[in-house]
This record gives structure tokens, C-alpha cells and sequence, in this order.
């Protein structure tokens, strides 16, 4: 009974100091791989970070390009009008040249900030990238001919705020 | 580590997210724009257009534009939903061999061109590929996998569809999700134990009501509704025809079949209802909207918020309708719960930023409904989450925890000054220089205080320790380094040195970051409850301060002056300086503001009594009044 104990006992201080030796080689391999795991956290919380750093100035430019776009959109409605009032002014005889010239100045000070007209010539074919059709008549020129230019478009900077408006050719019946 | 986009493909507008560092962001399309219109076409000119680009071109080619393929995608022909849609679909649609759907998108007679009958899904993927090519150019980088969101009715046929379309697309599609699964996910709301969830979805031309129980971060749909013909696009339709016809009342021109005018208007509207949304009027105003013999005529017309919402309020109303529907009907029709059991409610889409609505739901609930993220994100935002997940973007050990509340330190008059503010991320550390309130104190004490309130003793202690050994010294001039230092397992560390002798001292605190939640946000109500009479508090101790630091001043002026000074203005001053003292102390702000600002007039008085005698010694002209 007693030598039974006592072999049981050695068998477990056997095994239990297997499991240290074991332990021991598993810690250094489980540190080993932490160690690890801990170091390529830390490079790409790092890296993370600068690369944050980046896409956040970068960023910043955007927002102070195109910061400025809701109120440049609101300014080219009033430049529409304008132009509808010029439109209507020329119709019922000859305009001050002064108003003319209150005109360019308001869209020299936009153009100054980024914003340029899109340029849509009559006769070329619609391109929707710059373009929006809004209506389509009947005409000898080829489907899809830019007829007229109903409200004109706007770039801020390379993007586009506003489509220009177009009328194109349905082609003949 | 490869990035996996969240895509919330829509019926009417998709948008595409991506999470990097831990945070979900929204990814802008090559027009830069944060969303892209769910619409494919073919042109006239025989050329594949998607998004923004085949919208641009819709009117004037609407055979060939195809749009709401949501509502196609998976389903058979027969199915009665497609029989109600085909009627007012622009584009022709028949039966495939499979008895499920095919669209015509351009003409299949001409051999040579890219005309044929497609299925909604290699449609679809059209849109899904724009959405893959614009997200790689916006990272820089090859994107291979996505997670798409689909509303919580879509059966096992159409989320197949739908996954099907993200694979002709080119990606591998690593989930399908529930699109109020997504904006629950955006809210972080799946971390909830038990809780019965509403999201609210108003989109453009959809209205998606679905109940949620969430529990051990499994989502699970108790009940959807909603209508599918009911969206925001109906109330600008509803505005747009209300001022049509008032301004035909009002000049007898029809403007309805002008497209310049009618463009105009549509612009103007959306416009008028974003600003409706804040403000409680607006103005639309047209200029030579159209003209007629007697010349030119002018559009303008004021829109108030209480009009905007007696023209949509049957929608409202019939939303809110079917809402409580959803929620209370007995299985399979609803959920089954009570009103009252529903614990948190989701607003998506963008027409929910009308205060009406938010209030309609507010009412129904009788809770304030989540809308922080902005709504036509959000499920966008969600997918991305679900895809940060599954990217395994953050490892658990690099889980970053933040202070749940503010760690300040206590300074003179009782104030708790911040050192760490509440939601800082961890590990950080903050220093900071502190001085000696009085003169000749050779000891500080160090009182590290947690809690959002600006009083100290309203606030939890954290420890308090005594830095002494401090040379005697007139009260400001000594530098007292106190450094607050957070590891990341919430470990605060106090420092404070005596930067004269290099004395330091220091306490460990472990667990400052490891509140129970009730404790957080107990604190956190409490802050919010006390937030005015704290205010005045603060502002009293600062008068306080302020007077002591004035008594301190006087008497070290009057101290300096000795007996050079004229005995009128000694007494005046020590006069003021007595009066300041009996006031300091008591609760009337205003009545130790007016002493102290005595005081500090009479002051002057000292330094111009010097001065003038100066001037008057040297140059013999005073430029100042003493009494000045």
C-alpha cells in the first residue's frame, strides 16, 4: 500500500516534471510566437497609423478643394438667373454695358475658386459624362446630336457640380 | 492584410465602405460622389453606362436604361410583385428558359452590339463592378471580397441572386446581410444582451420596417414590413405637383410640361426640403421661370415646414401605421411585442431626417430613435463593420480600450481639473505643471479624482497621496510635475515631482478603467443632470479663487508700498480688502464680483499714487488723475 503511494508518487513528480521540461519548451515556443504576433500588431498598428496620417492630409486638401461646393452650387443657380435676366433685358432692347460687366465679375471671382463652365458644342455627339439630356425632338441631325444647351455645366475644380443640360436629336421619323 | 468592402446595394442609390484601422469610412465613386445610382444602360451609341452616367441619360433613353433591378433580382416571372412592377417599368422584361427573368438592354437582333436580354443579376453586377473598380482606385489597391446587404425579406433564392451578381462582378462574396442587421452592426448595437430593435427604413423608393431581437451577438429578424412602392421620391413628387398647380392658380401657366422649368423646379425642391428639415420656412425662388405675352414671369413662392408636412402627412401616417403593424401582430404577420417592449429604434434611410417623421416615430415608441450615422450610410457603414469582422482587421490583443470617464486632479478650492478627458484611447499619458496655493507650503496633496463632474467632491476618489519636502516659496513659483500615465490594461500611474529638489511621489491605481457599465453610466447621468448648477459652482469657486488671488495681491502691495504710502488709500484698500473677505465666502457670485472689482480699482490706486508722484517729481505734468 505504502510502496504502491509511493511509486504513485514518483510517477507524478515523473510526469509532473516532464510537463515542466514540456512547459518550458512550450512557454519559450508560445513567447516566441506571441512575441511575434505582439511585434507585427505593433508594425501594422504603426504602419496604420502613418498611413492614416497620409490619407488624413490628403483628405484635408480634399475638404479644402472642394469645400466650397454647396455654396458654389447655390452661386451658379443665381449666375443662371442672371443670365435668364440678361436673356430677357436683350429681348426688349440694348442692355447697360455695366451689367455685362457685374456679370464677369461675379464669374471671374468663382472661376478664381475653381470653377470653370463645361464647354458643349452645338452639333457633337451627347456625352453623359459631362452631359445630362433632358429632352429629345425630332431632327435631321443623327440621334443623339446635342441640339441645344438649356441650362449650362459647371466644373469645381475636376469634378462636376453640375451637368450641363441638353436637348438631343431623337434622329428622323 | 486584403480589404473586404461592405456594399449596401440599393433599389434606388448603393454605397460602398471600407473599414481601415478599426474605423468603417465611406469610399467616394469616380464622380465623387458618396453614393452611385443603382442604374446600367446601354446608349444610344451602343456603350455601357453605369451609375451617375446612365442616369445623366435616362429621359431621353429609357428603354435602354435599366434601374430598380432590387426588385427583380431572384424572383420568378410569375411572382406577382414582378407582374405589379412590370407595368410601370420603362424596359421590357419576359420570362428566361428558368422561368425567373430577363431584361432587354439594348437591341439582341443586331448581332455585333452588346444588346441582348440579360438576367437582374449580371445587371446588377454591372453596378457592383463600377462599385469594385472605383473602390480600388479610391485605395489603391486590389479589393477580391465584399459583403452585400440585402433587406431581411429577400428569401433564399434572391440572396443567392444577389450573391451571384457580386460573383459575376468579380468579387468573392464573403456574406450576405440583412440590411437592419447592417445598421444595427453601424450602431454597434449587437453587443446588446436581449434587446428588441426597430429599424425604420425610408429610402427613395422603398419603405422597409423590420423588428430585431439581438442577444449573445446573434441578430435575429422577428418580423419585416413595410411597403415597396413608398419612399422619399413620392413626397418630392407630392411637393413638386402642390406647386405646380399653386402657381398655375396663381398666373395660369402651366410649367408641367416644360423640362427647363420642371428641371428647375426639381431642384429647387430638394433643395426647399433639406432646408425644411432645419429651418421652419423657405423661399423658392425662380426667376423667368417662363414667360408669356405680357413678357418675362418669375416663380416665387415661400414653403413652410407645417405646409411641406400636411402634403406627405398620409405617408408619414400610413409609415407609422405599418410600423406598429410589424411590430404588434400576432406571428407571422408581425413580431408579437408590445410597443413599449421595443428597446432601441434605427432611422435609415435619408428621408428620415424630416423632424416630422423622427417625431411620428418618437411618438410611436415613446423613445428617441438612434440617427447619429448619417442615414443613407448607414447600412453601407454596417457592412463594412461586418466586413472589419471578418478581415480580422483588429486582433484581440490589439483592442484598444478607452477611460470610460474623466481623470482629473483636484485644485485649489475644491475644483476637479481634467488631466485625462473621458473616451481618450489607452495607453496615454498626460503632464502637466501645478503650483502651491499658498505661500510657504512645503507639501502638496495629490487627489486623483475619476467622474465627469467640475466639483471634487462629486466626483469618485481614486487615491490621494502627500508630496512634501517642498521649499518654502511664495504660493505660484513652486513647479509641481504631476504626470497621469494609463497603460493599456486601464493601469494609472500618478507622478508628481517637485521640479526644485527632484522629490517625487507616486500611486499605483489598478483598474481605472474597469467601471461596471451601471457605474459608467450612472456617472454619466449624473454629469448630465448636474451639468447647470455645476456651471454655477465652477464659476463660484473661480470667483472665489479669483478673490483670494485679489486679497493675496492687495496686502502683498500694501506690504511692498510700507510706509511710503499715502494712509487715505491704506485704509480705503484695507477697507475693500476687509469687505472682499466677509463676501468671499458666501454664495453671491455677483456681490464677490463687484467687491473684487473694488478692490482691484482701489489697488491701482497704490501704483498710480507712485507714479504720479514720479512724473510729477521729473516732469512736473501728471498725465493721469489719481482717481482714474
Amino acid at each position: 500500500m505504502a510502496d504502491e503511494e509511493k511509486d504513485k508518487k514518483e510517477e507524478n513528480q515523473k510526469s509532473g516534471e516532464e510537463k515542466i521540461g514540456e512547459t518550458a519548451e512550450e512557454k519559450l515556443s508560445k513567447c516566441e510566437k506571441q512575441r511575434d504576433e505582439y511585434l507585427a500588431g505593433w508594425q501594422r498598428a504603426k504602419a496604420d497609423f502613418l498611413n492614416y496620417k497620409k490619407d488624413e492630409i490628403k483628405r484635408l486638401e480634399e475638404v479644402a478643394r472642394y469645400g466650397t461646393e454647396d455654396l458654389m452650387e447655390e452661386l451658379i443657380t443665381v449666375l443662371d438667373n442672371f443670365d435668364l435676366g440678361l436673356t430677357a433685358l436683350e429681348k426688349a432692347g440694348p442692355v447697360e454695358k455695366g451689367i455685362y460687366m457685374i456679370r464677369s465679375q461675379i464669374e471671374d471671382i468663382l472661376k478664381k475658386r475653381g470653377l470653370s463652365r463645361i464647354p458643349i458644342k452645338i452639333g457633337e455627339q451627347f456625352n453623359p459624362a459631362i452631359a445630362e439630356a433632358i429632352a429629345e425632338t425630332e431632327s435631321a441631325e443623327p440621334t443623339g446630336t446635342v441640339l441645344e444647351e438649356i441650362e449650362v455645366g459647371y466644373r469645381l475644380h475636376d469634378k462636376i457640380i453640375r451637368p450641363a443640360r441638353i436637348k438631343i436629336s431623337k434622329g428622323q421619323k | 492584410m486584403a480589404k473586404i468592402l461592405g456594399i449596401d446595394l440599393g433599389t434606388t442609390n448603393s454605397a460602398v465602405a471600407v473599414t481601415e484601422g478599426g474605423e468603417p469610412r465611406i469610399l467616394e465613386n469616380s464622380e465623387g460622389n458618396r453614393t452611385t445610382p443603382s442604374i446600367a444602360a446601354l446608349s444610344k451609341t451602343n456603350e455601357r453606362l453605369v451609375g451617375l452616367l446612365a442616369k445623366r441619360q435616362a429621359i431621353t433613353n429609357p428603354k435602354n436604361t435599366i434601374f430598380s433591378m432590387k426588385r427583380l433580382i431572384g424572383r420568378k416571372f410569375t411572382d406577382p410583385e414582378v407582374q405589379k412592377d412590370k407595368a410601370w417599368l420603362t424596359y421590357d422584361i419576359q420570362a428566361s428558359s428558368s422561368g425567373g427573368i430577363e431584361i432587354k438592354m439594348g437591341d439582341p437582333s443586331i448581332s455585333s452590339g452588346q444588346g441582348k436580354w440579360y438576367t437582374p443579376e449580371e445587371i446588377s453586377a454591372f453596378v457592383l463592378a463600377k462599385l469594385k473598380a472605383d473602390a480600388e482606385a479610391k485605395l489603391g489597391e486590389k479589393v477580391e471580397e465584399a459583403v452585400i446587404t440585402v433587406p431581411a425579406y429577400f428569401d433564399d433564392s434572391q440572396r443567392q441572386a444577389t450573391k451571384n451578381a457580386g460573383e459575376i462582378a468579380g468579387f468573392k462574396v464573403r456574406r450576405i446581410i440583412n440590411e437592419p442587421t447592417a445598421a444595427a452592426l453601424a450602431y454597434g448595437l449587437n453587443k446588446q444582451k436581449n434587446e428588441q430593435i426597430v429599424v425604420y427604413d425610408f429610402g427613395g423608393g422603398t419603405f422597409d420596417i423590420s423588428v430585431l431581437e439581438v442577444g449573445d451577438d446573434i441578430v435575429e429578424v422577428k418580423a419585416t414590413g413595410g411597403d415597396t412602392h413608398l419612399g422619399g421620391d413620392d413626397f418630392d413628387k407630392r411637393i413638386q405637383e402642390y406647386l405646380v398647380s399653386e402657381y398655375k392658380k396663381q398666373e395660369g401657366i402651366d410649367i408641367s410640361k416644360d423640362p427647363l422649368a420642371l428641371q428647375r423646379l426639381k431642384e429647387a425642391v430638394e433643395r426647399a426640403k433639406h432646408e425644411l428639415s432645419t429651418a421652419a420656412e423657405t423661399e423658392i425662388n425662380l426667376p423667368y421661370i417662363s414667360s408669356d405675352a405680357s413678357g418675362p414671369k418669375h416663380f416665387l413662392m415661400k414653403l413652410t415646414r407645417a405646409k411641406l408636412e400636411s402634403l406627405v402627412k398620409d405617408y408619414i401616417d400610413r409609415s407609422i401605421e405599418l410600423t406598429r403593424e410589424t411590430v404588434t401582430a400576432p406571428p407571422p404577420k408581425g413580431a408579437g411585442f408590445e410597443l413599449k417592449d421595443i428597446d432601441e429604434v434605427i432611422l435609415v434611410g435619408g428621408q428620415t431626417r424630416m423632424p416630422a417623421m423622427v417625431e411620428a416615430v418618437k411618438n410611436l415608441f415613446g423613445k428617441e430613435p438612434h440617427k447619429g450615422i448619417n442615414p443613407d450610410e448607414v447600412v453601407a457603414i454596417g457592412a463594412a463593420v461586418q466586413a472589419g469582422i471578418l478581415q480580422g482587421d483588429v486582433k484581440d490583443i490589439l483592442l484598444l480600450d478607452v477611460t470610460p470617464l474623466t481623470l482629473s486632479i483636484e485644485t485649489l478650492g475644491a475644483v476637479a481639473t481634467p488631466m485625462i478627458l473621458k473616451n481618450t484611447t489607452v495607453p496615454t499619458a498626460k503632464t502637466q505643471i501645478f503650483s502651491t496655493a499658498a505661500d510657504s507650503q512645503t507639501s502638496v496633496e495629490i487627489h486623483v479624482l475619476q467622474g465627469e463632474r467640475p466639483i471634487a467632491a462629486d466626483n469618485k476618489t481614486l487615491a490621494r497621496f502627500i508630496l512634501d519636502g517642498i521649499l518654502p516659496a511664495p504660493r505660484g513659483l513652486p513647479q509641481i510635475e504631476v504626470t497621469f500615465d494609463i497603460d493599456a490594461n486601464g493601469i494609472l500611474n500618478v507622478r508628481a515631482i517637485d521640479k526644485a529638489t527632484g522629490k517625487s511621489q507616486s500611486v499605483k491605481i489598478e483598474a481605472s478603467t474597469s467601471l461596471s457599465k451601471e457605474e459608467v453610466e450612472r456617472l454619466k447621468k449624473e454629469a448630465v443632470e448636474h451639468a447647470a448648477e455645476d456651471v454655477k459652482k465652477r464659476e463660484l469657486v473661480e470667483t472665489r479663487n479669483q478673490a483670494e488671488s485679489g486679497i493675496y495681491l492687495a496686502e502683498k502691495a500694501l506690504r511692498d508700498a510700507g510706509d511710503k504710502l499715502n494712509e487715505d488709500i491704506k485704509k480705503s484698500v484695507n477697507e475693500k480688502i476687509e469687505n472682499l473677505k466677509r463676501v468671499k465666502d458666501g454664495d453671491d457670485i455677483e456681490a464677490i464680483k463687484s467687491a473684487i472689482a473694488d478692490l482691484s480699482a482701489e489697488i491701482q490706486k497704490i501704483g498710480q499714487s507712485f507714479y504720479t508722484k514720479d512724473t510729477k517729481d521729473s516732469k512736473d505734468e501728471p498725465e493721469t488723475k489719481p482717481d482714474q
